[in-house]
Order: C-alpha cells, then sequence, then structure tokens
C-alpha cells in the first residue's frame, strides 16, 4: 500500500467547505463554502506553507457551492445556491466581481469552464445545463439551455479536449453532449440496469487524456467508462470497471490525477486513492482493467468529504474540502516509490 | 392550510419513559454516557407535527423502538411512520427530524432519516430527499421552510431548556 501523508490544514471558513479547486498553474487554490464566501490560498514564499491571500464575498447571499477556473487563471467562476454565478478577475493580486450570470430558477451546483476558455457551462437544481459563451469586455451570452435530466443535475465537466461535456444528476444518470451546428444535443445517457448507477451521481472526472472517465454516487460505487468509437466514428462510452466495497457512505467527489490515480471524498469522512493494477483476473479480457485500493485515510476529516482536487503539476498533492469547515493538504506516495525509497 | 391530509388523527398520551440499561456502576465521574436510543427519543418527542398542534409521539409518528444508535461508530438512525400513506407532510417531518438532530448531536454523528418501510406511498423518493445532504442544506437556506421547521422544534425546545433548568 502507499501512504497519504497530511500536510497541512487549512482554516478559515465558518461553514462547511463544499469544493476546493487548483488553480491550472497550481500556484492558487479556490475554496468555498456555507459561509457564502470564497477563499483563495497561495503558498508562503518564507515558509512554503499555504495561507489565505483572498477573500471573495459579499456577492453571493447564500452557499457557495462550486467554482471553476479559466484556463489562463485569470478568472474564477462561483456557483451559488442563490440562483447566479459569479465571475471574478483577478487584477494585481486584487480579486473583483466583473459579471453576474442569471437565468436559472434556483440553486446553481456546478460550474465548469471549457479548457479553451471560450465556454462556460452551469447546472441547476432546475434540472438544466446552461452554456455560456464567454465575450469580450468581461460580456457572457447564454447560447444554449439543455433539459434532459429528470432531476437536479448535481456537476458538470468537461473533457479535457473540450467537445464533450458530461452531467451527473441526482436522476442517476450521467449525459453526455456534444455541440451540433451550435446546438449542445444529449448523444449518449449512462444509466440502466447493469450499467448505470443506482442512486445519485454526485461527481465524474475525466483521465487526462479524455479516453475515460469516472463517476461516483450515492449507491457507494465508483464506475469507470470508456470512451470506444464506433465504425462511423462516433464516440460510445461503455462502462469498463465497477470499484465498490470500500465505500460505507456516499461518495461525493472523485478525481482523476495526471499520474493516474483516482482520489474520492466520502460522508464516511475517509479519502481514498485507487490505482489501475492491470487485467482483472476474472475477466482476463485485454482492456479490461481493474482498480485496487492504493492508500486510503480514514478519518481524513471528523466529518464529510465534500471535495477532492489533485494538484495539476505536483505530483501527488491533493487538497480535500470538509463538513467541519476545513481543508486539508495531502501528499499521497505510491507503494512503487516507497519501495525505492526504503 | 385548507384541508387537512388526515382531519382526525388518533392521539396518544406521553409515555413513561424508562432506561432499559441501568447506568453503568463502572462508569466514573467524568467518563462520558454514550448516547442511547432513549435520548434520541426525548430530543424529538415533542416536535409539533406541521398540521396538528400534537406531539410527533402523541401521534405515534416517533417510536422510541425505531430508533437505533451505535454510539461507538457514530451512528444514528430513526424512522418515522407518516400518520396517513399520501401525507404530503413527509419530507416537513424528516427535515425537522434531520435539524433537530443536527442542532443537538454532536458532529460526529451520522444520521439516516427515513419513513418506516411501508408507512408511505412514496417512501423512496422521501428517503432520497432527506438523504440528500445538498438538498437538506438548501431547503435550510430557504427562510419560508426554515420558519416552519423551526415552529415545528419550538415546543421541543422549550422542553429541553426546562430539562436543563430542573
Amino acid at each position: 500500500m502507499g501512504t497519504l501523508e497530511e500536510l497541512q490544514t487549512l482554516e478559515g471558513h465558518s461553514d462547511r467547505v463544499w469544493s476546493v479547486r487548483w488553480s491550472p498553474s497550481g500556484d492558487m487554490l479556490a475554496s468555498c463554502s456555507g459561509d457564502k464566501t470564497v477563499r483563495i490560498w497561495t503558498r508562503q514564499r518564507s515558509s512554503g506553507r499555504w495561507a489565505c491571500c483572498a477573500f471573495l464575498e459579499e456577492s453571493h447571499h447564500r452557499t457557495v457551492r462550486s467554482c471553476s477556473w479559466s484556463p489562463d487563471g485569470r478568472y474564477l467562476a462561483t456557483g451559488s445556491f442563490d440562483a447566479t454565478t459569479a465571475i471574478w478577475e483577478r487584477q494585481d493580486g486584487v480579486w473583483e466581481q466583473v459579471a453576474t450570470l442569471e437565468g436559472h430558477e434556483n440553486e446553481v451546483k456546478g460550474v465548469a469552464w471549457s479548457p479553451s476558455g471560450s465556454l462556460l457551462a452551469t447546472c441547476s437544481r432546475d434540472k438544466t445545463v446552461w452554456l455560456w459563451e464567454s465575450l469580450p469586455m468581461n460580456e457572457y451570452e447564454c447560447v444554449d439551455v439543455k433539459h434532459g435530466h429528470s432531476q437536479d443535475v448535481k456537476m458538470v465537466a468537461w473533457h479535457p479536449k473540450g467537445e464533450v461535456l458530461a452531467s451527473c444528476s441526482y436522476d442517476d444518470t450521467i449525459k453526455l453532449w456534444v455541440d451540433s451546428d451550435d446546438e449542445w444535443i444529449c448523444v449518449q445517457t449512462l444509466a440502466g440496469p447493469g450499467i448505470g448507477h443506482t442512486s445519485t451521481v454526485w461527481a465524474v472526472a475525466f483521465e487526462v487524456s479524455g479516453a475515460r472517465m469516472v463517476s461516483c454516487s450515492d449507491d457507494l460505487t465508483l464506475r469507470v467508462w470508456s470512451c470506444n468509437f464506433d465504425d462511423v466514428g462516433e464516440p460510445n462510452w461503455k462502462l469498463q470497471s465497477v470499484i465498490s466495497g470500500y465505500h460505507t457512505r456516499t461518495i461525493f467527489s472523485v478525481d482523476w490525477s495526471p499520474q493516474g490515480a483516482i482520489a474520492t471524498g466520502s460522508a464516511d469522512n475517509a479519502i481514498r486513492i485507487f490505482t489501475e493494477t492491470g487485467t482483472s483476473p476474472d475477466t482476463g479480457v485485454p482492456g479490461q482493467p481493474t482498480f485496487s485500493l492504493a492508500a486510503s485515510k480514514e478519518s481524513a476529516h471528523l466529518s464529510d468529504v465534500n471535495g477532492v482536487h489533485w494538484h495539476p503539476k505536483l505530483p501527488g498533492l491533493l487538497a480535500s474540502a470538509g463538513d467541519e469547515g476545513v481543508i486539508k493538504l495531502w501528499q499521497f506516495t505510491p507503494a512503487e516509490l516507497l519501495s525505492l525509497h526504503a | 392550510m385548507a384541508e387537512l391530509i388526515n382531519p382526525n388523527p388518533e392521539v396518544r398520551g406521553r409515555k413513561q419513559t424508562t432506561r432499559s440499561v441501568e447506568c453503568n456502576p463502572n462508569c466514573g465521574e467524568g467518563d462520558r454516557e454514550p448516547i442511547d436510543a432513549l435520548e434520541i427519543f426525548e430530543h424529538i418527542r415533542d416536535i409539533t407535527d406541521p398540521e396538528h398542534p400534537n406531539s410527533l409521539e402523541s401521534l405515534s409518528v416517533v417510536d422510541e423502538k425505531l430508533i437505533e444508535v451505535d454510539d461507538a461508530r457514530s451512528c444514528v438512525k430513526v424512522q418515522f411512520t407518516p400518520t396517513v400513506q399520501h401525507c404530503s407532510m413527509a419530507t416537513l417531518i424528516g427535515l425537522c427530524l434531520r435539524v433537530k438532530l443536527l442542532r443537538c448531536l454532536p458532529q460526529r454523528f451520522k444520521v439516516d432519516i427515513s419513513v418506516t418501510p411501508g408507512t408511505h406511498a412514496s417512501e423512496a423518493a422521501v428517503n432520497k430527499q432527506l438523504a440528500d445532504k445538498e438538498r437538506v442544506a438548501a431547503a435550510l437556506e430557504n427562510p419560508n421552510l426554515l420558519d416552519m421547521v423551526n415552529k415545528c422544534l419550538a415546543a421541543s425546545e422549550v422542553d429541553n431548556l426546562a430539562n436543563l433548568a430542573a
């Protein structure tokens, strides 16, 4: 087994922390909370420790549920239960709110900037996914409103190449959307007996290559989906493996590291890391990999772990968001590296 | 409310409760008494029904026998029984139970609230909503809903204060 070592606890939020996101270059961490604020954390040059350098407040009047960095790291989008999405711009180290995106009927639960930075996706309890185009002068225009989910949409995530948007929902499904002649259409719904999750899908994350996606659910499982191309070259996502038997309560968050490790945050207070261990002995079919537990930390937080996010550059550095109001930073070291050092 | 969902519910009296297990004689001063089902019941029995001026205990919505506690594992399971199969107040009752226990139990406890199996037409849907912390968090930020919850909890909180003073 590898190890997951606690590096630092970041305190400051006065209510549960819902989500943590590293900036694309990894020099900042954004956290959002039930205390209606967003905090930005940076590494102190002198001590090497992470500390809060900015508060983004007095914009949202309810819980800030999620946030997303623009690919250039200059903007942060925040989605709130107050039904709005705020856009913040950093200029000379000072954050200023430059736009408010209104339109959802109620709680915005997820927000995600496309890899090119030209589009922003938001999702809500109103069951819809909205696509916004980023225009010059901090203007944002809604270019499409997608109906399709039958219940609240928990999260949206972009494929690393930006051509596919994934959304997951309280309706137990994952939907994949692509741009087709200026309209976003649902090309696939991952659901159904023997395939889909059997309860709320809380989050999805793509492998860095975009070849696979992992989802986590209230059904206590993780599902790994692989993208295959059919005869006419259309992508088709198929269930590749189910990771079960580890979590004892809802899995709220999942992230796939650039090095290939999957991290989960769960209501059982634990953080778990899974890595691929080759072909399943049961099926023996090539291309049917199995994942096994590579490290775990029971009681990682005093309460639910709501969010996990891998650092984009530093291998094994993980941030987690806890219900008790703190953020923790962790170092994952795989077993192979531990034995090298021994 | 224009029309009552259950116009004529059966009402029973307040039950005398006793601890089934006597206080552990080895339990010295400073040791923490584990939380048990009776303690949970004491917290929730006096919550007022959203529809009637009666307590959840008197309407047999909550029952000590339908509470499971595992103090060592920090787990509490509470089942509640709506007075009628189509009770549209079931989610609100569940929310009241969740909020009450959120306010009076240490944060380490994982609380599961569900409808007693077979007692509600939309059992699975009600249970799923009550288990979704994001929906519960959002509901509690809704001032109207929070006001309704607080009204139901008022009697149970007064009672706790009285117990503290006694």
